[in-house]
């Protein structure tokens, strides 16, 4: 039997993984190019004419797209703060304990994660509409909390089930106060995995496009809505530059949790969303 | 404190809010779909808006698009992403990058993607360009009609390129709880590397597939931006048939939009109880 | 970060109602009008694809308003404005009367007919904005808005007419009329189509096609008559269906909205565009998006003129400072401003020569877009625009026997 020749698989497997990043990125190699294009008609292969316009719009105090960024950033920033403050405690519930109705709990944990935004946002929006919180940022929070905190939710449960309980009974034993103990034993415990709900939380909020129409009813004009206006009217250079501000955080994100996902991850991606 | 005290302290909060959101506006959606809406004038339910909706050819072909769409696109991504995830497993040179692109276009939002693969597919974009540049077609309409299409190519497209990632990252993370040796102890009693996957790997890999895809599935299902992208003006998936009947200005079209979102639910949460009994089933 | 957090969501809560009251609005004298109006915020919701009209809402109107009433201008973008009629009537079913989400609309059309008959519009105080002096009344294109009566309810604020678009480089001598448009569609199989309707443009095209079927506008003028609608419809659908396979994709699909239809256009897909304002022509070339051989034209056998209004809801909580708004909007200055072709290039909506000399002076001055029929010469031939039900029944009626 001959053995395949293992620089040979090597390559193979470089040239396939190619294959996929390259395709990977295939969709924003046009955004870019719109992006810095002043025309750019079939069957050009690049833009007849390059312009620093679309970006200069973009940043723009007056054309509103900072503002946007700004917005998006604190809704999805105040969300995510919400959901750890509420997820976290009954992450806990779900991951030490064992108790009655733990399955009813946790169906109706994932329900909202696993089902559509638009199953549920017409009805909302009827409720929020009697509350006053259409229109504004407060009710798009709380929208967006409807998908966000179940994540949060489940992947902090994930995290404490995995903390070993007795570390805290040791600390309370040594005389510690519950506020000490939770200070200096179990955050430190479940912080790289909260990092990384967080951040993630923070991607889910960012990229919402539905709810925050609906329930912020165009008022509230975060980054993908603007950009969908542009792209609806054709100004492809305009939404090309919006395009690439707009996943610029994600990227940030994703250096800051990189190792976190491709390491020891496996109870973090049980919380991934489409 | 008893636990079950503080366990009922620790989930409350996340169940108020939780259930006051998503169980109100479920509620409100399934009161209206059976046509209550005392400000109009309806006061009797009846099942009107759904025998509306199941009579008209349009919803059901919408309802039948969105199937295609989202089964279609599941099972691609899953079978591409198994590959992904076993190629990403082994070392080779330059794997660190190509993981790190994997998991970039995680972070980015579908309405980005749509917008991508429409200036990427279209008949004039990126790619027609290239193929009348090499002088395999005379102009734009000689080029594949992908995006905008009858088949939803362009939809699919699009959900494969996102959920590939998505679907791998999955599976990744569970090949490395895995490990290698039940692979090796296959490997070593005789089994060839075919068996191996298939008798060893894949099985163990299917809860976390399942889920993965029924996740996929459901997003695939039920989304409104990318068909509203990359979608034809008939039939319309839908999400997008939901929102227009909602947005409309004839109030009376509302409990039919109602309906529609229902039955995105139902739908919803019949495939989640379904994983959910496969997964322990599977896990049992 | 509670404690922000908290600020922020008492800030973002519903604005305070200060001048919502209509009806003691009216009883007011202008000059109160405009000291009630001062440090109010407008938000106004108007369709927010192209980057110079936003400029010109948020730059010269904004800093107008800002510095001489000190309102802010919140400019809203939408892609729709029948989901806004459809918000304020969602406002109007759950009781808000008087701290409604939008301060002003930029609408017309079948949107203003649902909000009239809705009960949703802010009526009967156009008569005391000063500049509503330089508006013709009397002009049944002013006075109606798509056949239906303004009765003081919107501002009128652009005027426009419907047009088409071509390259010069590639179709130098475009058909004169619908006939020949026709002929010219079976001629060159593919290198024609229309979005389907209910997209705004695409139903104006359809409407021009009707009006053609019925050989003029003057059997279908006035309300919708099922009889005429019969025999017509059933003619158009017959014309519509007998060009099908020569349209682009061989009419097995069509574009979703006009934008669709743009890139088509921009591409050389197919050779001909339109729109029913025809600045918007010369907003393309100069953003690149479109060749600079653009050209555009009317028909000889007439196309449809309209006017598009703010209009302010009934629940407006700052109905005073929309109200200075709207006063703005319609001087002579503002006008004028908007016509420029580096700025817009709109046509008024007011008298020109009810206005200053200087800004008469100004408007004789404005050099056109070589790209953008002028108005002058569209206005040659015209067509009224049909009343809303006329509208709904030609698009319900596409949907089911042309486009299915």
């Amino acid at each position: 039997m001959m053995r395949p020749d293992p620089r040979r698989a090597d390559r193979l497997r470089l040239l396939a993984g190619l294959a996929l990043a390259g395709t990977l990125i295939l969709p924003l190699v046009p955004l870019a190019l719109w992006s810095v294009a002043q025309g750019w008609r079939f069957p050009h292969l690049l833009p007849q004419a390059w312009s620093g316009r679309a970006w200069a719009h973009a940043l723009d105090p007056a054309s509103g797209v900072l503002e946007s960024l700004a917005l998006t950033t604190l809704i999805a920033l105040a969300t995510t703060f919400i959901a750890a403050l509420v997820g976290v405690p009954a992450g806990r519930a779900l991951g030490l304990y064992r108790f009655r109705g733990k399955g009813i709990v946790t169906l109706l944990l994932l329900a909202p994660a696993v089902l559509p935004a638009i199953a549920v946002v017409f009805g909302l929006h009827g409720v929020f509409l009697r509350l006053g919180l259409t229109g504004t940022v407060a009710g798009v929070i709380l929208a967006h909390l409807v998908p966000v905190l179940p994540y949060m939710t489940l992947v902090m449960a994930a995290v404490f089930a995995r903390l070993d309980p007795e570390l805290e009974a040791q600390a309370r034993t040594l005389g510690a106060t519950p506020f000490q103990t939770f200070r200096c034993v179990t955050l430190p415990a479940i912080l790289p995995g909260l990092m990384t709900a967080g951040l993630f939380a923070f991607l889910v909020s960012w990229s919402q496009y539905l709810l925050t129409l609906a329930i912020g009813g165009g008022k509230v004009q975060t980054l993908p809505l603007l950009m969908f206006s542009f792209s609806s009217a054709g100004r492809n250079d305009i939404t090309g530059a919006i395009a690439l501000i707009y996943i610029l955080p994600g990227l940030l994100v994703l250096i800051l949790t990189a190792r976190q996902v491709t390491g020891r991850g496996a109870a973090l991606t049980q919380g991934l969303r489409p | 404190m008893t636990d079950r005290t503080r366990i009922a302290l620790l989930l409350a909060p996340a169940l108020l809010l939780l259930g006051g959101l998503f169980l109100s506006g479920l509620g409100l959606t399934l009161l209206r779909s059976f046509r209550y809406f005392p400000a109009l004038g309806l006061t009797e339910p009846d099942l009107g808006a759904y025998a509306a909706i199941l009579t008209s050819p349009g919803f059901l072909r919408s309802l039948g698009l969105s199937l295609w769409i989202a089964s279609a696109s599941t099972v691609l991504a899953a079978i591409l992403a198994l590959v992904a995830a076993l190629l990403l497993r082994q070392s080779f040179p330059g794997r660190a990058l190509i993981s790190f692109l994997v998991q970039l276009n995680l972070t980015i939002p579908h309405v980005v993607g749509a917008i991508g693969i429409l200036y990427l597919l279209s008949q004039s974009g990126a790619f027609a360009r290239l193929a009348h540049a090499a002088g395999l077609i005379a102009g734009p309409a000689d080029f594949p009609v992908l995006v905008n299409d009858p088949f939803a190519i362009g939809i699919i497209l699009l959900y494969v390129w996102k959920e590939v990632p998505f679907i791998a990252l999955i599976l990744l993370a569970n090949l490395q709880t895995l490990g290698e040796d039940h692979e090796s102890v296959a490997r070593s009693l005789g089994a060839t590397r075919w068996q191996a996957f298939r008798h060893v790997l894949l099985p163990m890999l299917a809860p976390g597939l399942a889920a993965a895809s029924a996740l996929v599935f459901a997003f695939a299902f039920g989304a409104y931006e990318v068909p509203l992208i990359l979608g034809q003006h008939a039939p319309k998936a839908l999400p997008v048939l939901a929102w227009q009947a909602w947005t409309d200005t004839d109030l009376a079209t509302r409990p039919e939009a109602m309906a529609m979102s229902i039955v995105i639910a139902a739908i919803g949460l019949a495939l989640l109880a379904l994983v959910a009994r496969a997964v322990r089933q599977g896990g049992e | 970060m509670l404690r922000s957090l908290s600020v922020l969501l008492l800030l973002s809560s519903a604005a305070l109602a200060d001048t919502a009251d209509g009806e003691a609005l009216k009883a007011m004298t202008w000059d109160q009008i405009e000291a009630e109006a001062r440090g109010g915020t407008v938000n106004w919701f108007m369709w927010g694809g192209s980057d110079m009209i936003n400029a010109y809402v948020s730059g010269y109107v904004a800093d107008r308003l800002k510095a001489e009433y000190d309102i802010t201008l919140n400019r809203v973008p939408i892609t729709d404005a029948a989901e806004i009629v459809n918000l304020i009537l969602s406002e109007k079913e759950a009781g808000i009367t008087d701290a409604g989400s939008v301060d002003l609309i930029w609408i017309n059309g079948e949107n203003f007919r649902s909000m009239k008959q809705g009960g949703l519009a802010f009526c009967g105080h156009t008569d005391l904005l000063p500049n509503n002096a330089l508006v013709d009344w009397d002009n049944p294109a002013i006075a109606n808005d798509f056949g239906v009566p303004v009765d003081g309810c919107e501002v009128p604020w652009n005027t426009v007419q419907f047009a088409f678009a071509h390259d010069s480089a590639v179709v130098p001598a475009p058909p004169a009329d619908m006939a020949a448009l026709l002929d010219w569609i079976r001629a060159n199989p593919g290198r024609f189509t229309y979005p389907a309707p209910p997209d705004f443009t695409g139903s104006a095209f359809l409407r021009h096609v009707f009006i053609h079927a019925a050989g003029g506008p003057d059997d279908l003028l006035g309300p919708f008559d099922p009889a005429t609608f019969e025999t017509v419809s059933a003619r158009t659908w017959e014309i519509l269906n007998e060009i099908e396979p020569f349209l682009w994709r061989g009419g097995q699909t069509y574009p979703t909205s006009i934008t669709q239809l743009n890139e088509l256009f921009a591409n050389g897909e197919v050779d001909f565009s339109f729109n029913y304002d025809p600045a918007q022509f010369g907003l393309a070339v100069q953003a690149g998006s479109w060749p600079e051989t653009t050209r555009s034209f009317g028909l000889a056998s007439g196309t449809i003129g309209n006017t598009n209004y703010t209009l302010i809801p009934f629940n407006a909580p700052n109905k005073a400072a929309a109200m200075v708004v709207q006063n703005l909007l319609l001087s002579g200055e503002a006008q004028l401003e908007k016509a420029k072709t580096e700025v817009w290039g709109a046509a008024p909506a007011i008298e020109i020569a009810r206005t200053s000399a200087e800004v008469q002076a100004g408007f004789a001055a404005i050099k056109g877009h070589p790209s953008v029929v002028p108005a002058a010469e569209l206005a040659k031939a015209a067509l009224p625009e049909l009343q809303a039900d006329w509208l709904i029944a030609l698009e319900k009626g596409w949907a089911e026997k042309v486009g299915n």
